[in-house]
């Protein structure tokens, strides 16, 4: 056999091992890596290059890659059943900045200097140390912060709002294709599909993507930009409608000499304000 | 327009209304979104059958506009 195609038969079989072997390692982004998780990769990267290359024998060199797989995997296994053991392995993180006071001491043994916190701080959008409450360095070298109560986002809830739940839209149409597991999960049909299209006036085939809510309306994106779709209105304008019959009563009322029809005119304007009142987070947001 | 004209397109309104609301229910995937609408529903009822009693009564009182 040439040396040349021991090197490629060599680096085919290896590349596969170890995509088989990285991936059994779990899921991990380069960016969330512990620097131990980074040592170790570039160790297995290492041995494979060699290997491939025939710089080393290659029993010896498959034994230090199985070292290499064999010992970290144990490590995450075990980590995942003890604390400790977890501690030792993706060490521990680092409380920087607590109760809005800055960790000196931490700082100093994690060796970050003050412009490094200031830095990560400010890629968290924290320009202003005194509105962080507390921050940690994570053992992936990412700061996570904490903003003081009053400096956080409002939520919804922060201003007592009601929000209907929301589900997370389904892609039902991509490229042209209609993706019919999509539309069974749903517990839509194709005709549906199809007579939401014709009603948008579009075929599928120039639909770039089409997705569905949780309300069960379609978004098309069209291939062709100029054509206008238009966004569905439909619960706006339900909500529009019960607003009219509502003002529609109070005239009604207003209108009639007859104390008794009036007051029926009244209780059921009332109780179109109760149906507003209940649809209103579900329609308009 | 006369009322009884009047009451009788807000009726259709709400009717129109009632069934979209009834849809909903149907195809919402949310328990609690679905019993909102369920909710909506049964009130618009009930204001639909008050609305359409009175428009008997008007329709009793002035028999002429019938139906337009």
């Amino acid at each position: 056999m040439p040396a040349w195609l021991a090197v490629i038969l060599r680096s085919a079989a290896l590349f596969v091992v170890v995509f088989v072997l990285v991936r059994l390692l779990g899921k991990k982004h380069p960016a969330q890596m512990t620097p131990v998780h980074f040592v170790n990769y570039t160790v297995i990267a290492v041995i494979a290059g060699l290997l491939a290359a025939g710089v080393s024998q290659p029993i010896y060199g498959l034994l230090a890659l199985a070292v290499w797989l064999l010992l970290p995997y144990l490590a995450e296994h075990l980590s995942l059943r003890s604390k400790a053991v977890h501690d030792v392995v993706s060490g521990k993180e680092t409380i920087l900045i607590k109760q809005g006071k800055i960790m000196e001491e931490n700082l100093k043994s994690a060796r970050m200097s003050a412009e490094e916190l200031l830095k990560e701080l400010r890629a968290k959008n924290v320009f202003s140390v005194a509105d962080v409450e507390f921050a940690v360095l994570e053992t992936s070298g990412e700061v996570s912060v904490l903003l003081k109560a009053d400096k956080k986002p409002i939520t919804p809830h922060d201003v007592e709002w009601q929000v209907a739940p929301q589900t997370e839209p389904q892609t039902v149409i991509l490229s042209g294709n209609i993706l019919h597991d999509q539309l069974t999960e749903l517990g839509l049909t194709r005709e549906w599909l199809e007579t939401q299209l014709q009603q948008a006036g579009v075929t599928p085939d120039n639909v770039f993507l089409g997705q569905v809510n949780a309300a069960g309306e379609l978004y098309l994106d069209l291939f062709d930009d100029a054509l206008k779709s238009a966004m569905p209105t439909v619960r706006q304008s339900l909500y529009a409608m019960l607003e009219k019959a509502q003002a529609d009563l109070y005239t009604f009322a207003l209108e009639t000499q007859n104390s008794q029809v009036r007051f029926m005119y009244e209780k059921n304007a009332t109780r179109l304000q109760q149906v507003l009142d209940i649809l209103r987070p579900h329609l308009l947001r | 327009m006369t009322v009884g004209a009047q009451v009788r397109q807000t009726v259709a309104a709400l009717k129109g209304s009632r069934a979209t609301l009834r849809l909903y229910a149907e195809h919402s995937r949310h328990e609690e979104t679905r019993s909102a609408y369920r909710q909506a529903f049964d009130i618009v009822s009930a204001v639909l059958s008050d609305l359409e009693k009175r428009l008997q009564e008007i329709e009793h009182e002035e028999p002429q506009y019938k139906g337009n």
